[in-house]
């Protein structure tokens, strides 16, 4: 019965993420994006003027309600633990180059599935890039890795992150003079304020519950075949990909898909980048949210390594536009694949000879 | 809860309560000043000035354009880009011109340079938007490089052309680029 609870909360996540997706979309978010944590982290951070591409500037009311979602749910269910202090410069490090991963191919994991509901081809290198990544990280913890051991922490850690979610909140509707918002580009394409903020606090509530993870549904998999976070994940496919026919968003091809490159091979070693950080930190963008939101102080590290990551894609172009990755992109890719593998090899466990 | 915690609170709630009254107070100044319709206002004029300015670097250029005497206006436009290296405006001009001596690789590449330099070009909400007739011409070019690509499938000249119809189809597609 209990299994039976996580799997429904599962797929009504991956439901409400689909078809969430497709309708803020509808409702004026960018084209493919009605979600995309990494997006939407370069709009929060152009926003706090953290990088100057006014066009890229929008505090995204999704990301805040994911994280306020999550927090109220953990608080509700009693399930908010405020832990941390697990190898924290790793962290914010990895989720620097998750980042840049997904800026390397345009969109997060769960973009990624959007894009490829939505019958974009080019999204198939970045699915099996993804995949492949998680799989590689799969068999680094069964191999011995693990990051430094979690500890509790004082209670004033866990509401830091929620804190800042309020304040993002309050900067969103009083707009103070320092906040940007462009009026132009990908800014300027909005769902409604208070629409974005709803279906991501509900979102935000059923993944604190179901605990989905793009990654982490792979990764289980991966390591014990066990198929409840994967269900969700699918869930989300099926769910954007039967809303997109409805609405005529759907447009199947290489060619003429929005936010998209055709350097497939970049594409693949990116989300190869972003699967295997992810699953080494234990969850992809998405699911840093919501951790963060429900006291993990450790996903609330990342999400400032992501947040810095967010403001120097754009500033040094550590990206890609639709001619394709930029070689700083490239080379931080490689870094970022690098960096990981050493990480691998000097934290993993092995078994005495 | 001892002496110290109470003053603590006390401490805590009287700047929280400064701290909302100044929130509140600009707030107020704001809406009075009407600061959001001066942001919209400033933008409109920047854009104003871009075309202003726009229309006197080219105003040859446009003017032989108009009389159809395309090659001088093309030197024109060289001399205007010698001058003014970074403006994507001559970028558009030489697209334009492209496509009235009949060159449409050059003109679809040119297009290109306008938007990888400008993506306003592309962009509905400001009066740079271009995108009609890009869509057009991607739209005409499409099926008759498609069909060159057939004919001369190692033409690195149909190669990059495709490529440059592509990546305006994408742009056209829009994101969150």
């Amino acid at each position: 019965m209990k299994a039976l609870r996580l799997i429904d909360a599962t797929i009504i996540t991956g439901a409400l993420l689909g078809f969430g997706g497709v309708f803020l979309v509808y409702m004026g978010n960018p084209t493919n994006s009605g979600f995309c944590i990494s997006c939407f982290l370069e709009n929060l951070a152009g926003s706090l003027q953290l990088h100057d591409n006014i066009r890229m500037s929008y505090i995204r009311p999704e990301l805040i309600g994911f994280v306020l979602g999550a927090f109220f749910m953990a608080l509700q269910s009693r399930r908010f633990k405020v832990t941390g202090g697990s190898s924290p410069i790793i962290r914010f490090l990895l989720g620097f180059f998750i980042l840049v991963g997904c800026a390397v191919f345009i969109g997060c994991p769960i973009k990624m599935i959007l894009r490829l509901a939505a019958g974009d081809l080019t999204a198939i290198a970045a699915t099996a890039g993804l995949i492949f990544g998680v799989w590689l990280g799969a068999k680094y913890i069964r191999a011995g890795f693990s990051l430094d051991r979690v500890k509790e922490l004082p209670q004033i850690n866990g509401y830091i992150i929620p804190a800042f979610a309020v304040l993002a909140l309050l900067f969103l509707l009083l707009k103070p003079s320092f906040i940007i918002t462009g009026e132009t580009g990908p800014a300027a394409m909005r769902a409604p304020i208070y629409l974005s903020l709803l279906v991501g606090l509900g979102i935000g509530v059923f993944a604190q519950k179901s605990g989905l993870c793009i990654t982490g549904g792979i990764r289980n998999f991966c390591l014990v075949r066990e198929r409840t976070l994967l269900n969700g994940v699918i869930t989300v496919f099926v769910s954007a990909l039967i809303l997109s026919l409805i609405m005529g968003q759907f447009n199947l091809g290489m060619n003429a898909q929005p936010s998209s490159h055709l350097s497939h091979g970049w594409t693949f070693l990116a989300m190869v980048l972003v699967g295997l950080a992810s699953t080494l930190i234990d969850g992809c963008p998405f699911r840093q949210l919501i951790k963060a939101g429900q006291g993990d102080v450790d996903a609330g590290i990342t999400i400032l390594g992501m947040t810095v990551g967010a403001a120097l894609v754009i500033s040094w172009a550590i990206r890609s536009s639709s001619a394709g990755p930029t070689f700083e992109g490239k080379i931080t890719v490689l870094l970022g694949l690098v960096f990981s593998l050493i990480l691998v090899t000097m934290y993993r466990k092995k078994k005495p000879a | 809860m001892d002496r110290f915690d109470k003053f603590n609170i006390i401490v805590i709630a009287l700047i929280s309560l400064i701290t909302i009254g100044m929130l509140a107070n600009q707030e107020i100044i704001k809406r009075r000043l009407g600061l959001d319709e001066a942001q919209a206002a400033e933008r409109a004029l920047y854009y104003a000035e871009q075309m202003a300015l726009n229309a006197k670097i080219y105003q040859d250029v446009i003017s032989l354009k108009e009389q159809e005497l395309y090659d001088e206006a093309m030197t024109k436009l060289q001399e205007v880009m010698k001058t003014y290296p970074g403006k994507a405006q001559s970028y558009v001009y030489l697209a334009q011109l492209s496509f009235n001596t009949g060159k449409l690789s050059d003109t679809i590449h040119n297009y290109r340079l306008a938007v990888e330099n400008d993506p306003d070009y592309m962009d509905k909400k400001t009066p740079m938007f271009i995108g009609h007739e890009v869509k057009e011409l991607v739209k005409e070019s499409l099926p008759k490089f498609g069909r060159e690509k057939k004919l001369k499938p190692n033409d690195k000249e149909v190669r990059n052309t495709l490529e440059d119809l592509y990546y305006l189809q994408r742009v056209l597609a829009g994101g969150c680029e």
